[in-house]
């Protein structure tokens, strides 16, 4: 008996931790849902109330005027587009490029193997801020535009980190495989594309789905980059940069909404790849 | 018989060949974007130039290293009163005056600032620094790496630990794991915004509005521009946006450990106090160590979250670079300052590997 109910307070205090986690993690998520539906003279009641309330007779009252000012907002529109071009881009380049890289070190024998291995390890932790200067004068110096700019450089966050993982998932793959195709008469290259990049699908669904969101949440390259071209700008950096149509000052409904926004398609891709992500996620540090 | 030998050869070059080949985008963008732009840096780092502006750039030698890391500590002597020959009290404070800083601090060739001041047995001192935003940057930039670090794997560690107790396939920890990849995928922009706003200095704010009803402060706590309340509101939002991400990896981690141990465990009687300890984090130590220096490398180079909220207000090492190239657009002087933050972060990089090691077969 004395053990049973232990067990059972023990089973309550592991709900209740996990109940507390879930509220911490969404609750400012929730809050934001919460002021984007708010109008703006809701957004100035105090206390702030928990659900958007009429400011005379209390009872709820949802707006979803905030929504419509940020689909008529044009900076933030072209920045979805922007981002929609900047990091889909990114993520088809990486996986191309680091696809064949990934091949060459997971599979083929050749000298000179270790160092490079060494150096996109290295380059995994390389950080953006270090080069930011250098970057930026090559771009003005080029007369590269900011996009180009962005799709080009993210590659320093992106395809390390791409090459890192496939490698590692190639390196997993049977040499039989490669072997029998040979025998088949196929060159090293043919093997790659007909027979071994079908089965590396999963990672590199994996790999192009970090990439993306690297890519879409990206904000010191693209204030950067879009600071003397800000018809490029991406969303982070139009989220932060924004100013409303309906209030003066800082339009918090607006942003919020506008931060909703931008997160849903991040928060879909996370519960449709839930799995996959959080073994991109770990593939690295775990293996080691 | 040497016929087929030369062939297999010959097999192992083309092999190579196409290894080379291969690998060529890939380097070819590491040269452009990370080595030319890295060396120019460095370059740069040495000369006064200033992006955009007409007047010559010149090799300035490490003035600028200088200009943003000479420190000094002088002692401030107090303030003696001319009647009574003893130091000056107060009258307000009751406490003995000391000499301004900006008497003390030198003045040539470069201009001390005073940081901060401080007593040490009983003698007042002061920090001064030629380039004091920096150096308070660099201060609060590993101020916030360490606690937001150690309070990572610490919240992290128990999340995992929680997730761990659900069994592999379950719903509740599918619906967790989802729930915790929430704060990692939203960008630190939106982020940095919704905390920004919940930050709010009046009780439109969350944080006043929740703080007053539990006795503390008026309800008009401004968290962002009280010096006090700056670093630790920019460290609760970074905990919050990468616990999960460390959970993720401890959980994966605890993934590793056979389960069978346990059972042996609970077989003798230890308690689960004891297997944690004795057990558990023997065997998560590799993962602890890469989970804590991927995410040391990372705070170490913060930028959204300070930029955002905080803007000019207070720096971090990376935030203060940005503004030295787009506000100042001393691009020398910003360099020298990437130099800096780049140098730190390499000696821990070396660390990791060091730690780790490549396995490239």
């Amino acid at each position: 008996m004395n053990k049973n109910a232990r067990n059972v307070l023990g089973r309550i205090f592991f709900w209740f931790l996990y109940a507390l986690i879930v509220v911490w993690m969404l609750f400012p998520f929730y809050w934001a849902v919460n002021s984007s539906m708010k109008t703006e003279a809701q957004l100035q009641m105090t206390p702030a109330t928990f659900v958007p309330r009429d400011p005379q007779t209390n009872d709820i009252a949802v707006t979803l005027q905030n929504y419509g000012a940020v689909f008529r907002n044009e900076s933030f529109v072209r920045g979805l587009v922007n981002s929609v071009i900047v990091a889909v881009s990114v993520t088809v380049l990486a996986l191309m490029i680091g696809a064949f890289a990934a091949f060459a070190l997971g599979k083929l024998r050749f000298r000179g193997k270790t160092p490079s291995l060494y150096l996109i390890l290295a380059m995994t932790m390389f950080p953006q801020v270090a080069v930011l200067s250098g970057l930026y004068a090559l771009i003005t110096f080029l007369g590269i535009s900011a996009r180009p700019s962005m799709i080009v450089t993210y590659m320093l966050f992106t395809l390390p980190f791409t090459v890192w993982v496939l490698t590692s998932f190639f390196r997993g793959l049977p040499l039989e495989i490669m072997q029998s195709a040979e025998v088949d008469g196929a060159t090293p290259f043919q093997t790659f594309y007909m027979i071994l990049l079908p089965l590396t699908m999963p990672a590199l669904v994996t790999t192009g789905l970090l990439a993306f969101i690297a890519a879409w949440n990206e904000y010191l390259f693209a204030l950067t980059f879009t600071s003397i071209e800000p018809e490029a700008r991406t969303v982070p950096v139009a989220i932060a940069l924004f100013t409303g149509e309906i209030a003066r000052q800082e339009p918090f409904g607006e942003i919020m909404a506008a931060g909703i926004v931008v997160s849903i398609p991040l928060v879909i891709l996370v519960l449709i790849f839930q799995q996959r992500i959080i073994s991109g996620l770990t593939a690295g540090a775990v293996k080691g | 018989m040497a016929k087929k030998k030369s062939g297999l050869s010959d097999l192992a070059k083309r092999e190579e060949r196409l290894a080379y080949w291969l690998l060529v985008p890939t380097f070819f963008i590491i040269v452009v974007i990370a080595f030319y732009p890295l060396g120019s840096v460095f370059y740069n780092s040495f000369t006064n130039k200033i992006f955009a502006s007409a007047t010559p750039t010149e090799v300035v030698g490490l003035d600028n290293y200088r200009q943003l890391l000479s420190v000094t500590i002088k002692e401030l002597p107090p303030v003696i009163d001319e009647s009574t020959g003893q130091p000056a009290i107060d009258p307000e404070t009751g406490e003995i005056q000391y000499e301004r800083a900006i008497n003390v601090l030198p003045r040539e060739p470069n201009r001390y600032r005073e940081v901060t001041q401080f007593s040490l047995f009983g003698n007042q001192y002061v920090l001064g620094a030629t380039d004091r935003d920096f150096v308070r940057a660099v201060w609060d930039t590993v101020v916030f790496t360490v606690v937001t670090v150690v309070l990572e794997l610490v919240l992290g560690m128990g999340i995992a630990l929680v997730i761990n107790g659900f069994p592999a396939r379950s719903v509740a920890r599918a619906a967790i794991m989802a729930v915790m990849l929430v704060p990692w995928a939203i960008p630190t922009a939106v982020s940095s915004r919704m905390w920004q706003w919940m930050f709010g200095p009046t009780r439109t704010g969350f944080f006043n509005v929740v703080f007053q009803y539990l006795g503390i402060g008026n309800g008009q706590i401004p968290f962002l521009t009280d010096e006090r309340f700056q670093l630790p509101a920019m460290i609760v939002i970074d905990v919050w946006k990468t616990t999960p991400f460390m959970a993720l990896l401890l959980l994966a981690g605890l993934g590793l450990i056979s389960k069978d141990i346990y059972e042996a465990a609970n077989v003798d009687g230890a308690s689960k106090i004891r297997q944690f300890v004795s057990m558990t984090l023997p065997l998560i130590r590799p993962t602890l160590a890469v989970a804590l220096i991927f995410r040391t490398l990372d705070a170490l180079r913060v930028f959204d979250v300070f930029q955002i909220v905080l803007a000019q207000s207070r720096y971090s090492m990376a935030s203060y670079t940005y503004y030295q190239l787009i506000g100042a657009r001393a691009m020398g002087y910003s360099s020298a300052s990437s130099v800096v933050i780049f140098l730190l972060i390499f000696v821990f990089a070396v660390g990791y590997i060091r730690l780790l090691g490549v396995e490239s077969e």
